[in-house]
């Protein structure tokens, strides 16, 4: 009988076995421009967040205690049921662990984490906003996401001793509650317009200034909110100071390899780049849209409509000169830009599931899998190209985004509800 | 073709007295025989940081060029995408000077400017290629 065949077969299996489980090599050194590549995404890298021109108040303490406030009341919405914290959960990096967003309504995108995203120019996946302030205003009057509408926002603020106190401390006098109708605003329903177009100009402004400065309320409480220190900054300062690959166990082998792929072969720095692993901007890759839903035509849409807001940093409400709107003013508003969606950051990306803008992938393996095939897409063309890595190396990457988690480096006042003492919900959280 | 391909080709990195340790500089070469100096406001120069560029056209006798216009396009050719922003124009604060604001760059690579040139004497243009 020929044994041939049988020894054949034994050899291949016990290659792929070597293959499969013996521990790949790494090099001792990474190259220079590695070593700089790696310490580009240390947080030590991570320069102080810079002033928002058009709030004042950013970085007024007062200003982020009542934004705090703000945050966590269910009051601001048109159910009473729905806060900025239902769907930006401070256990999930502020995100909420669903595919698609649900407030009062359901909604029509994943919801983004909120962990030092101050430090981006744009806001929302389409970027139709352009400040942090101006994005806050925005869930407060969209009927499926709170919808109070920005008379109710005005009139809580005038009514609620506390909040009144607070507010006229920062920004002067309101008007009496009993002025200002609850259901009114220029976007929300029918009798809501109407209510709205019946009122005096000086009462629209002065609903429309109270309704900003909760904005810029909210945005100075989640100023506060920045990713803390992970092993992988750790492990990045290290190779800044040596180039060596091994800096005693830092990071395991699989993490070493995923990190080589991600600043090599696979090329997500070119996209996740810095020490937040974004740059903030706009790409098109290839997602399906939302199941119903046509495909978002992404940014293209968005800077057009940042362009409209009332709110944006050009507007009568902005505190910022035109000359300190760069971005606004520079946007890019071409057809290559029709279904790119913003770059997330990935700090604490293993807490943010499901993943993308329409919450597509409930994994990361699956987002990687998404991305070895980089599929056609849709809508314009998809700016990734397919990578070819094998399934080993798609699971190194993996572990590599996993050192990069790390609680916050945000007082745990700042983590729960104002008034309410508990422990800090990062640290409760098992391993996901 | 041939010259414009040169003047792709005839990027230098020049730096000058006043400016060489402070602030990251190009000299191009433009298809008609003009310099034109690129003085980045940002130093380094870095991704993900909106900033201006100075522009100082000169004759090939070294005399500022007034009243031109000065479109820029580019993009990363290895990625077949372009800028992030759309840089302009916004001012000429000296004879020859031009002030180029909304410059940014969101990755790491190569970047190419292309500086579309319109003068009383016809157009002009000029290529930078260079790694971030």
């Amino acid at each position: 009988m020929n044994k041939t065949p049988a020894l054949v077969c034994a050899l291949a299996l016990a290659t792929l076995l070597v293959w499969l489980l013996a521990p790949m090599s790494l090099p001792e050194r990474w190259s220079d421009s590695e070593t700089a590549l790696i310490a580009s995404l240390s947080l030590s890298a991570l320069p102080l967040l810079g002033p928002d021109p058009g709030n004042a108040v950013a970085d007024d303490e007062r200003a982020a205690r009542l934004g705090h406030r703000l945050f966590f009341d269910t009051r601001l919405s048109s159910n009473s049921a729905v806060s900025c914290a239902t769907c930006h959960r401070p256990e999930l990096a502020f995100s909420d662990g669903l595919p698609i967003a649900v407030g009062t309504g359901m909604g029509e995108r994943n919801t983004p984490g909120l962990i030092g995203i101050a430090h981006s120019p744009w806001f929302y996946w389409d970027g139709r906003r352009d400040s942090q302030w101006a994005q806050a205003l925005a869930p407060l009057e969209t009927h499926f996401e709170q919808g109070a509408g920005r008379g109710a926002v005005a009139r809580l603020l005038a009514g609620d001793a506390a909040y009144r106190a607070m507010y006229q401390e920062l920004f002067g006098e309101l008007p009496a509650a009993d002025q200002i109708p609850r259901h009114a605003s220029p976007r929300g329903d029918e009798a809501a317009r109407s209510n709205w177009r019946g009122l005096d100009p000086a009462s629209q402004a002065a609903i429309n200034t109270a309704f900003a400065n909760a904005g810029k309320a909210l945005a100075a409480y989640q100023r506060k909110l920045m990713p803390g220190r992970g092993r992988f900054d750790d492990y990045a300062d290290r190779v800044a100071q040596d180039g060596a690959v091994r800096q005693d166990g830092r990071l395991s082998r699989d993490e070493l390899a995923g990190l080589g792929l991600f600043i090599g072969g696979a090329q997500c720095v070119n996209c996740h780049n810095g020490p937040l692993l974004s740059n903030h901007d706009f790409h098109n890759t290839g997602i399906l849209p939302v199941a119903g839903q046509m495909p978002s035509m992404g940014r293209f849409d968005g800077v057009l409509e940042a362009r409209r807001d009332a709110f944006n940093c050009l507007g009568e409400f902005s505190d910022a000169a035109p000359g300190q709107c760069l971005e606004l003013r520079f946007a890019r508003d071409d057809t290559e830009l029709a279904g790119a969606h913003k770059t997330p950051g990935l700090r604490n990306v293993v807490r943010t599931a499901p993943y993308m803008h329409t919450g597509a992938f409930a994994t990361l393996a699956e987002v990687l899998e998404h991305y070895n095939e980089a599929p056609v897409a849709m809508l314009g063309h998809n700016e990734a190209k397919p990578l070819g890595l094998s399934r080993r190396e798609l699971r190194q990457l993996e572990a590599f985004l996993h050192s990069l988690d790390a609680p916050p480096d945000t007082a745990s006042q700042w983590l729960t509800p104002p008034g309410k003492r508990q422990r800090n919900p990062e640290r409760e959280l098992p391993d996901r | 073709m041939l010259r414009c391909f040169l003047c792709t080709l005839m990027l230098l990195l020049a730096p000058l007295p006043a400016l060489a340790e402070e602030q990251p500089q190009f000299t191009l070469l433009t298809s008609d025989g003009r310099q034109l100096r690129i003085v980045s406001e940002l130093s380094p120069l870095a991704i993900n940081r909106i900033h201006s560029w100075r522009l100082y056209l000169t004759d090939a006798d070294n005399t500022p060029v007034h009243g031109a216009e000065i479109s820029v396009t580019g993009g990363m050719p290895d990625h077949d995408h372009g800028l992030p922003t759309r840089p302009r124009l916004t001012g000429e604060p000296e004879p020859g000077v031009y002030l180029l604001e909304g410059v940014r760059f969101h990755m790491p690579g190569r970047w190419r400017m292309d500086f579309s040139i319109a003068l009383n004497g016809g157009p002009d243009s000029a290529s930078l290629e260079f790694e971030l």
